[in-house]
This record gives structure tokens, sequence and C-alpha cells, in this order.
């Protein structure tokens, strides 16, 4: 497995070519996250399956990871680096709490985040992250990173196994994208969780990676909320 | 020696006045071949023949003369039973490529016009004889009946009714007295075993005649016992 | 010799970059194409054809290898119309289909580089059919939609949540437009303009749409 997570992916005609068999750091283990920011919002939302290959390790794993009262990490990808990656940035949070007497915004954590994951640019976390919180101004942000921390700060963002078939409905949906006669404008919360049901939905009819259930963490000013809701199982 | 003689030594080759002798041997094997009758009915086809054996010995039902080729398609011929197994198989071959190609039962028109156009190639190659045989292909496509007969040239012809080999004249001049268009199944077996029956030497019983029906549910060959039922009714 | 490729090559099927789908609709069916041509990242041309009229209610596309697209539409452009010139009746979408996917499995082992979109409405009857099939034959006839090309995963997404049964013509070309548009806009190899038609019993709406080029 090399490089970009969003290349797509034909293993049906993949050409047979002599291989040499050697460890492989990395594991595929699937998953797929989605968030989208409001005025005083933003949800994110990770399916709940753990795979790889055509094996479930298990329907119940959360792949949601808060990392203050107001910011949220959603990892979807190689799990053994996302627990590593989680419990350096947990450590890291920790230290920045102890050393300036404050929690750190959102922004510095996003900021933080990319310079973790660029510190192993030759030997990357293979996880595609999603960073949510709301801003110093009391705004829902969200940051996606690729495996080697070029960040990006968006309103809604699909990422993971089935980041290629969410983005462009999330486009279509949230950011109204080609659609005339309309006025962008920041959508309701409900609306957002309608919509972020409804893709996973669809995402869990055609990725085999994605399914069984999503965690949904909604971060307001009063803090995280959990909620789930299930997806088909096989 | 008589002229046509002359242009017969060997393959299928044209005779001054412009006939193909060979093929004219050929439609006399099939015309010197046992009696064979195909009738359209209004809900369906039936082909039928007379099947005699030179002696008791033979073991009767284990060579059969109508043949199923596709689930909705059957055949029976007049003249050389050799020469038409390989016609069956021809003909049972076309019907499985086309259901391969298409995924399609094939059409009866398409399956007689192929099946003629190995015929008509067996009168114009290198090395080889027509067909000692006619055909007549039974077939339920389109939501009606099809009837074709095929001869040794590759011509072929749809019939409402006809007769073909040992006194087909006869057989022919019956049915046109007895044919009318809303003949129902039945009744063309019946009308199909009369025709036989003209010109039948013996005793017709159900082990020296075969019967081939064709409808909507598709293509069957008759048991005796149940073409026994139907010469009951035969005076 | 050290390459790099800006979208890194791996399959020949998205050499040129395309976007197609087919979805059915009631008693109507679309068919729907992006319009870009290019080799890799570089866009060569902007109006390259890839969905053909095989009849009055039968549509072909034929997302892939450019130089396949051509060869392909032809030769079976000649054995439909051979096949209607023999049996002197037209070719019904499943039929055409079925020999689609007969003439691709005979290059089993050396095949042509397209993943063809069959759709359209039975001559006789009127009922919609929607078809896809791999490169080599393997059909896939559902219910709903089929999509093909280098932002199938894309326009899955979109079909996904945007079909709905039963939809009537208009609603078909909006939805159809809507799953297209949106999904070759994340894709950078299709796009460049879109051919959407819209096969009903007694006529074919062609529009193309506008969209953003780049």
């Amino acid at each position: 497995m090399s490089s970009s997570v969003s290349r797509p992916y034909y293993p049906d005609y993949l050409a047979e070519t002599p291989t040499k068999h050697h460890f492989s750091p990395y594991a595929d283990n699937g998953g797929s996250i989605v968030a989208i920011a409001g005025d005083d919002y933003v949800v994110i939302a990770g399916d709940t399956r753990l795979s790889a290959g055509f094996q479930i390790y298990t329907r119940q794993q959360n792949k949601l990871f808060p990392l203050t009262k107001t910011t949220v990490l959603g990892c979807a990808g190689c799990w053994c680096d996302t627990l590593t990656l989680t419990r350096l940035l947990n450590t890291r949070m920790q230290m920045y709490e102890q050393e300036h007497n404050k929690t750190m915004s959102t922004p510095a954590a996003a900021q933080m985040l990319s310079t973790v994951l660029y510190y192993k640019r030759f030997f990357p976390y293979y996880i595609s992250n999603m960073l949510v919180g709301l801003d110093d101004e009391g705004k829902g942000c969200v940051y996606s990173y690729d495996p080697i921390g070029h960040c990006e700060k968006a309103k809604y963002r699909a990422g993971g196994s089935a980041g290629a078939l969410l983005q462009p409905l999330l486009d279509n949906q949230v950011g109204l994208k080609n659609m005339q006669n309309v006025q962008v404008e920041s959508i309701p919360l409900d609306r957002a969780l309608s919509i972020l049901k409804d893709v996973f939905i669809s995402a869990a009819e055609r990725d085999i990676y994605t399914g069984d259930a999503i965690y949904i963490n909604i971060v307001t000013k009063d803090g995280i909320k959990s909620d789930s809701f299930p997806l088909r199982k096989d | 020696m008589a002229s046509s003689e002359r242009y017969s030594f060997s393959l299928t080759t044209f005779s001054p006045s412009g006939k193909l002798v060979q093929i004219e041997y050929a439609l006399a094997a099939v015309a010197a071949g046992a009696p064979s009758v195909g009738i359209k009915a209004s809900n369906g086809v039936i082909i039928a023949t007379e099947n005699k054996h030179k002696s008791i010995l033979y073991d009767e039902h284990s060579v059969h003369k109508v043949e199923m080729i596709t689930q909705h398609i059957g055949m029976v011929y007049s003249g050389m039973g050799p020469d038409y197994r390989l016609l069956v198989k021809q003909a049972r071959k076309i019907a499985q490529q086309y259901t391969l190609v298409y995924n399609e039962p094939i059409p009866t028109a398409q399956l007689v016009q192929r099946v003629a156009a190995v015929m008509q190639e067996y009168t114009q190659s290198g090395g080889v004889r027509p067909f000692g045989v006619s055909l007549l292909i039974c077939g339920w496509d389109n939501n009606r009946p099809y009837l074709f007969q095929c001869d040794p040239s590759g011509a072929y012809f749809a019939w409402k009714a006809t007769a073909m080999g040992k006194n087909f004249i006869n057989g022919k001049t019956f049915l046109e007295k007895r044919y009318s268009e809303d003949l129902e199944l039945d009744d063309a077996v019946h009308t199909a075993i009369l025709t036989l029956k003209e010109s039948f030497e013996g005793q017709m019983t159900a082990d020296n005649i075969e019967v081939g029906i064709c409808d909507v549910s598709g293509f069957k060959r008759l048991d005796p016992s149940h073409v026994k039922d139907y010469l009951a009714n035969i005076p | 010799m050290t390459q790099l490729n800006f979208i890194s090559f791996q399959s020949i099927l998205s050499y040129n970059g395309s976007a197609m789908v087919a979805m059915k609709g009631e008693r109507c069916v679309s068919i729907a194409t992006d319009k870009r041509f290019g080799i890799q990242a570089q866009t060569v041309s902007m109006d390259f054809p890839k969905v053909f009229e095989m009849g009055p209610h039968l549509y072909l596309g034929l997302p892939g290898l450019a130089t396949d697209i051509g060869t392909v539409y032809e030769k079976l452009r000649f054995r439909k119309n051979l096949f209607e010139l023999r049996e002197n009746r037209r070719m019904s979408p499943q039929i055409f289909s079925a020999m689609v996917s007969n003439m691709l499995y005979e290059k089993r082992f050396g095949p042509f580089f397209v993943e063809p979109i069959v759709a359209g409405l039975d001559p006789y009857t009127c009922v919609p059919y929607v078809c896809n099939m791999d490169l080599i034959g393997c059909r896939n006839e559902p219910e709903d939609f089929v999509t093909g090309g280098s932002a199938s995963a894309q326009l899955f997404g979109m079909c996904e949540s945007l079909w709905e049964p039963n939809m009537g013509p208009d609603d078909l070309f909006e939805t159809t437009s809507q799953a297209l548009i949106n999904a070759f806009d994340r894709d950078a190899i299709s796009g460049w303009g879109a051919i959407v038609h819209i096969i009903e019993k007694d006529k074919v709406t062609t529009r193309e749409l506008k969209t953003r080029m780049d």
C-alpha cells in the first residue's frame, strides 16, 4: 500500500506481477469519517466497523477521540497508527495544559496535529484524520489532513474508505454546489445530523469497510454530546 | 446413357439444362423415405412420422426420429437417418450458440434459416454430397406456432400443413381436404395420424409412429401410451 | 528512472478519465456522460463522445480507454445492424447487452479496456433497462442505476442518496445531472461538460450541461 488514500482502487484489475513478500508495517482497517460545521456547532461522525480485507474485527469501534471539551479528532485508516497517534496527542495536550495553564484551542490543536504528522514524513501515520471543534469565536470548524500533515480547513468534509463516495454528496447537499438560485448559508444542526445519517446509510450500501453503526459527536459551547445510529451490518 | 448421368460423376455440377441432378437425386431419396407430416393448429403445431421396423426383434423407442432442438423447437425428417442425425447435431449447436450470444432462445425462423444454410453449403462444397433428407421443423415463439420444411437444396418453406416422404402427394391432397385454420392441437394430432394412415402398410400402433407436439409450454415427443390414446380414436 | 506522475498511473481504464451514469425511472431511462478526453492529467479535448445512440430507444456508453471506445462502438454497431437485418426486428436492450457481454468475453485474455453501460427501453414493451459490465463482460442488471468510469466511486455515493424509484422524466433528468456533475467535480480526470439523454417511449431528450471547466 503506497501514498494517497483517495486514489481509486480496483482490486480486480490489478495486474499480476511477480511480488516480493516482505513485512508490511501498515494495515488498512477501513472506516469513514464525516464532519459538518455550523455557526455555533460542529458534528463529526465515524462508523464503528473495524476491518481488514474481508474480516471484521469488531462492529463497535469508536473512531472519535475528544481531545478537549471543544475539540474532537476522527481517525480512519491504519488502526495501530491511530492508537499511537491519539496517545501521543493526548500526552501533548496534557503537556500544553501543564505548561501554559490553559486548554489548547481547536486551531492550535489543528496546527499541532499537522506538525506531529509531518514529523514522521518518511514513515507516516497511515490515517486520514479529521479534527473538528469550535474556533476562538465559537464557530464550528473542520480540519482535514493527509497522512503527512497537509491540513485544510473546511466547513464540511468526508474522509476514510468511503470518502470518495461521500464528498461529492456533501458538496451538493451541504455546500449546495451546482445548484441554481440558492443562497449558501450555514445549515442548522438538525439538518446537518439528518444529512450525516443519510450519507452514512448510502456509504454502508456500497462500501464494505463502512457499516454496522455510527458514533456521532456534537460539539457546542456546552461541551460534547454523543449519539449513535445503526447502519446495515452486512 | 441418359444425359443427366453424365454430370453426376462427382459433386453437384450443373447440367447443360441448368439442373443440379445430385439435388434431384437427393429429393428422390427423400421421396422414397418414410412419410412424415406436420400440421399447424391454432394453439400449437405437431409433427408426426412413420417409424416402422423390419424385424420384430428391433427395440422400438430407443432411437427416435422426432427430436427436440431447443425447449421450444422440434424436428423430424423424411429420407436418410444418418444424414438427419448430423443435422440434428448442427441444429442443436446453432441454437445453443445463439443463446450463448444473445441470452435468448433462438427464433424458429432463425434456426430454419441457419440449418438451411448448412444444407445449402453441402450443395456447393467440394468433396461432399447433399443431404438425403428433408426436414420438418416446428417451433413456438412470438406467441405463435411455426412449421417449416427444409429441403436438401437449402430451400425452405413455411407451411400450415404438409407431408413429405413416400406418398407425399396423396398426403398433401388429404391435408388440403382436411385442413382448417381453427384446428386445435388434439384435432391436429388426429388429422396427422389419419394422413399417415392413408399410406400406411400394415397395422398402425403406438410403436411404429412418432408424434411431436409444440405449444406455448415448449416441445415434447409424445410417449407411446399417449399416442395409443390418439390411436384409439382412429376408425 | 524516477518519474513523478501527477495522477498516479495504475489502471488503463482510468488513463483517459471518464464519468458515466445511467438510471431507471418510471417508463423512462437516462444515460449521462462527461465530455472530457485527456491523457492522464492533461486535458486534450472537451467534446469527446462516449455515449452512442444504437437505436431509437437504445443507448450505449463506453467509459474507459479512448482508443478502445471507437473500436468497440464500431464492432457493436456492425453486429447490431447485422442482427437487425438478419432477423428483421429491433434489438432489445437485453439482447444487445448480452451481445456486448459475449463480444467482450471473446477477448477474455486480451480485453478491450472499456466497461460498457447499456440503457434503453424495450422496443415492444417500453420497459426500462440499464446494465453495466466489466471489461470482460460480466453483466450487472440492477433495478436502480449503474455507474462507470474513473469517477464511479463518487457516482455511487451520489446515486445511492439521490436515486428514488418511479421518477418521471423531469425528475430523472435533474437527479442524473446532479449526480454526474457533483461526482465528476470531485474527480480530477473527468468533467469538462456533460451530456444527458432522457429516453422515453416517443422521444429522446438530449441536453448539454454547462459545468465548471477546471
